[in-house]
């Protein structure tokens, strides 16, 4: 798996280098907050990933299933033939993005739209204790 | 199921995360508390689609920090997509708008004022506007975003103030087609069953829709439905590109853009020919008409008129793959299944024809009688949380007035002025400007002040170049209420910070009929105002300018009310009691105590509380079910007609011929252009730029290529790619993949960036029924400009 990244960052660097050359700032609309002499809303930042292998800040605009194509490509196919991938629930719902990424999610997340299977989860347990991720089976009633 | 991931995959293998490389993100980013880690949880529903999910803020320190579905609600279940689960993040933002901003010329800085003076100028601009140059040289321009509240206190004070039905939202360029639909077709606008139809459907009919993106919570019950009956339940996905909600098709129909009318009657002839039609249902409840004069024909004459749409011929002008045979077992399953439901949005309303595509959708259903029994219904997806309630029901469109009254009959005029307590006449007679002549207006220099409410035209107009030139005059005083600047704001003199969703009071009406009330939980930023607040005080201002009493009248019941509550609960009465009594939309027993006790709200008719507090009619028109089909009844069958635009009480099947698209493509436009949404934002993006996980997950407009256009014109994935019809160009990335029909380029329209704003591309032509124009076709040519290139996220800071 660790080579998978390698190669898939690589490739990324690959494509900015020899596509772009430089890299340059996000562009921002003329601020109606800079014509009153006030300063620029809001701040761009570069934040440290955790939870993820680090990634350029281009890099985290790509879709997070476009690499997990590669990275993990059991999870990905997993994901994409549950009723999560056909509904298009997508990774950053439960996972997050860059900063405030979880590689386990906590059953906080699952609660947003499964509130009611509170009520059925053991002392103790996570969601996916019963119902393996990330394709989420339910048994038939 | 249409399609397996590997073919999936096959078809969106050539992408490259080349397409996708961009650079840093306009936005803070800040931590946020756990779900679980919140002080209260205030119920209320979700700010974007039309779906109306409800759902719970969760609030901590005054702060609005998470959102969780509410199980017990008949629309979502419980669930929620990615941005209902993420709004939130909007609230606290820190580019929100917190100070009034005025300049007196379009070219100048603004400067920060103080509401007084904001009001202050916003009535003297108007007031004279209306002095010099009539009450129509003023406007109003709305949102199907906006509360109920919001719409029915802006129009009153329009028209029955300022005396002009220059009353316009955005709801004509997404629902406008079909209102004309289910007025001509049923007598009586907005669907007649509910999503509760979905769980006893046994067959669906999606066309002109890609719910998966646009309507993801609804589509998931699809899901779940087709997913638990694999072999009980049909889906048939009727589209010129293939899309995420293809996945759950048995059977996937692409064809030209614009050619599905042909497909419609393609399908009516197969019933009539093959006598798969209900003939009791037909013989008891519908009649045949044609033409402008809605001349009454018989059987014969519409069995006649389908022979030119034998699925032979049909199939020959539609080309894509569709053949005989399919149109023969899409009309098979439509009409057998013991439950059919037809679901549409944009496809089929974004049309020159547009009503005449809702009506042949309607006629196959008036046909088979797959109306009105469990599981059966022809239903129009709503685009926004509010177009049917605010606006559709409110009054927020030029020909209309609260309570689905039509301007132009004085009976229905009058009873508007009596409940105002206004002079008998004050609302002119004749309707205003719809919403591309309002624009047309403003270039001709005919309107000189406009306000414009909770939407960006500048960006959502089609051919939009073209208006924007018009906004940028400088005789066109423009005043903007919203919560972040937008490309309108831009074009503005006048911008007036609102509060956002939870942060004061009101009413949404979704799709199905379905009024639910989200209460302030949290303040709005310091600065901001709720709209209800600032039209009364700018109506109080008005009065004085023009020393017109009427216009003070307009707002008197609503004087010293408090802002974040007493005040919209005093509109909503007023328009709930007063204004929908003894209407098709009666919501008088849908008061604020009802609605505040309902998981999710109420389905009008609803003329009592006690009925209201039964959740109100799942279905109309069916005795034992909808109060009113039991009070209208004039015979003993068992379904009423009773609705306002048919004098028989009969559901009229059309004959309607096959158009083509206003703009077909030519040997110097070689392609349909179509645009649509993508399912991490919402619109024009000014509220989902600025959510992190949103942005990322779609950071820019792309245009989709089939990949054997791209192979002859040397397109790889990533290139940029010049998209340009007669009236603009962009050029964005290309992303190669098998989803729009060959000769056909598709792009999402969010994209605030110049380059990759597609509505300066498309066309303005429009229904000449219900005026909503053709966003989804138009010609263009395209061509590869470069290879991949530095993208960079855009939004209006």
């Amino acid at each position: 798996m660790k080579r998978r990244w390698k190669f898939c960052f690589l490739a990324f660097v690959w494509v900015g280098v020899i596509s772009f050359g430089t890299l340059s700032f996000a562009e921002k609309g003329p601020s109606i907050l800079n014509k009153v002499g006030k300063a620029a809303g809001a701040a761009i930042k570069a934040v440290k990933t955790e939870g993820h292998p680090e990634v350029s800040e281009q890099e985290k605009l790509t879709p997070c299933f476009e690499c997990h194509k590669e990275a993990t490509p059991d999870i990905e196919k997993e994901w994409y033939n549950s009723g999560h991938g056909i509904a298009n629930v997508k990774c950053y719902q439960c996972h997050g993005t860059f900063e405030n990424m979880k590689k386990v999610p906590s059953d906080d997340n699952c609660y947003v739209c499964h509130a009611n299977a509170k009520n059925h989860t053991k002392p103790g347990k996570t969601c996916w204790a019963c119902h393996p991720a990330h394709n989420f089976p339910v048994k038939k009633k | 199921m249409g399609l397996s991931r590997r073919e999936f995959l096959k078809r969106t293998a050539a992408l490259t995360a080349a397409s996708y490389v961009g650079l840093e993100l306009p936005f803070t980013l800040h931590k946020e508390a756990s779900a679980a880690d919140v002080d209260k949880w205030v119920r209320g529903s979700c700010r974007l689609c039309g779906v109306g999910c409800r759902l719970d803020l969760g609030v901590k320190n005054g702060r609005g920090v998470a959102l969780r579905g509410v199980p017990e609600s008949r629309t979502n279940l419980g669930y929620l997509c990615m941005k209902g689960m993420l709004f939130y993040k909007v609230m606290g933002h820190p580019e929100r708008l917190t100070k009034p901003l005025y300049r007196e010329k379009k070219d100048q800085p603004f400067k920060e004022i103080s509401w007084d003076e904001a009001l202050d100028i916003a009535a003297k601009k108007f007031a004279g506007a209306v002095t010099a140059y009539g009450n129509d040289s003023v406007a109003y321009y709305g949102s199907g975003q906006a509360l109920t509240e919001e719409t029915y206190i802006f129009q009153k004070v329009m028209r029955g103030g300022l005396k002009t039905n220059n009353v316009e939202g955005n709801p004509r360029l997404c629902m406008a087609s079909a209102v004309g639909g289910y007025l001509t077709s049923f007598g009586a606008d907005e669907p007649i069953g509910s999503y509760a139809d979905i769980e006893k459907a046994h067959c669906f009919f999606i066309i002109g829709s890609n719910m998966a993106e646009a309507h993801p919570v609804i589509f998931r019950r699809l899901m779940r439905r087709k997913l638990d009956n694999p072999d009980k339940v049909k889906v048939i996905n009727v589209d010129p590109r293939v899309s995420p909600t293809s996945r759950i098709a048995d059977m996937h129909m692409q064809f030209k853009p614009g050619t599905d009318l042909a497909i419609l009657n393609a399908m009516a002839y197969v019933i009539i020919n093959e006598k798969l039609y209900d003939e009791k249902f037909i013989n008891d409840y519908a009649v045949f008409r044609m033409g402008k004069e809605k001349k009454q024909v018989d059987f014969a004459a519409y069995k006649k008129f389908l022979e030119d749409y034998t699925p032979e011929k049909a199939a020959a002008i539609c080309g894509g793959n569709i053949t005989p045979e399919k149109i023969r077992t899409a009309a098979h399953w439509f009409a057998k299944s013991p439950a059919t439901m037809s679901l549409w949005t944009m496809g089929i309303n974004q049309r020159k024809r547009g009503v005449w595509a809702n009506n042949l959708i309607h006629n196959l259903h008036i046909l088979t009688g797959q109306l009105l029994k469990p599981g059966a219904d022809s239903f129009s997806l709503t685009g926004q949380p509010n177009a049917c309630g605010g606006v559709r029901e409110g009054g927020g469109l030029c020909h209309i007035l609260p309570g689905h009254r039509l301007v132009k009959i004085e009976k229905l005029r009058n009873q508007v002025e009596e409940a105002w307590g206004i002079p008998k006449g004050r609302i002119p007679p004749k309707p205003g400007y719809h919403t591309v002549a309002m624009f047309e207006a403003i270039n001709a220099g005919k309107i000189k002040a406009i306000w414009i409410n909770c939407t960006s035209p500048a960006q959502s107009l089609p051919n939009a170049d073209k208006y924007r030139k018009g906004m940028s005059r400088e005789d066109c005083f423009i005043v903007v209420t919203d919560i972040f600047p937008t490309k309108t704001t831009e074009l503005a003199n006048l911008v007036l910070p609102t509060a956002f969703h939870f942060e004061k009071t009101g009413v949404y009406g979704c799709t199905e009929r379905r009024s639910q009330l989200t209460p302030k939980a949290i303040d709005p930023p310091k600065g901001a105002k709720p709209e209800v607040w600032i039209v009364r005080e700018w109506a109080l201002r008005l009065a004085k300018e023009l020393n017109d009493p009427v216009i003070k009248q307009c707002v008197a019941p609503f004087i010293g009310k408090e802002e974040g509550y007493e005040l919209p609960k005093a509109i909503w009465d007023e328009y709930s009691q007063k204004l929908t009594k003894n209407r098709d939309n009666d919501l008088r027993g849908a008061t604020y105590e009802v609605l505040k006790s309902m998981p999710d709200g109420v389905q009008w008719p609803a003329p009592t509380e006690a009925f209201a507090k039964t959740g109100g009619t799942v279905k109309k028109f069916v005795r034992g079910i909808d109060p009113l089909a039991d009070k209208e009844a004039k015979d003993d069958k068992p379904y009423q007609f009773y609705g306002p635009a048919h004098k028989d009480r009969k559901l009229w099947i059309w004959l309607r011929p096959y158009k083509g698209p206003a703009e077909a493509p030519d040997a110097e436009y070689p392609f349909y252009l179509s645009t649509g949404r993508i399912i991490d934002h919402w619109h024009t993006t000014s509220m989902t730029g600025r959510i992190p996980e949103l942005m990322r997950a779609n950071p820019y407009a792309y245009v989709e290529v089939n990949p054997a256009d791209a192979k002859r014109l040397g397109i790889k994935p990533g290139d940029m790619v010049e998209v340009e019809s007669r009236r603009g160009k962009n050029v964005l990335p290309a992303k190669v993949y098998e989803g729009p029909i060959e000769g056909m380029v598709f792009v999402y329209w969010h994209d605030m960036h110049e380059d990759r704003m597609i509505n300066r591309v498309t066309k303005d032509a429009y229904d000449p029924g219900s005026k909503e124009p053709e966003f989804k076709i138009c010609a263009c040519r395209i061509k590869r400009v470069s290879g991949p290139k530095p993208l960079k996220p855009y939004i209006v800071t």
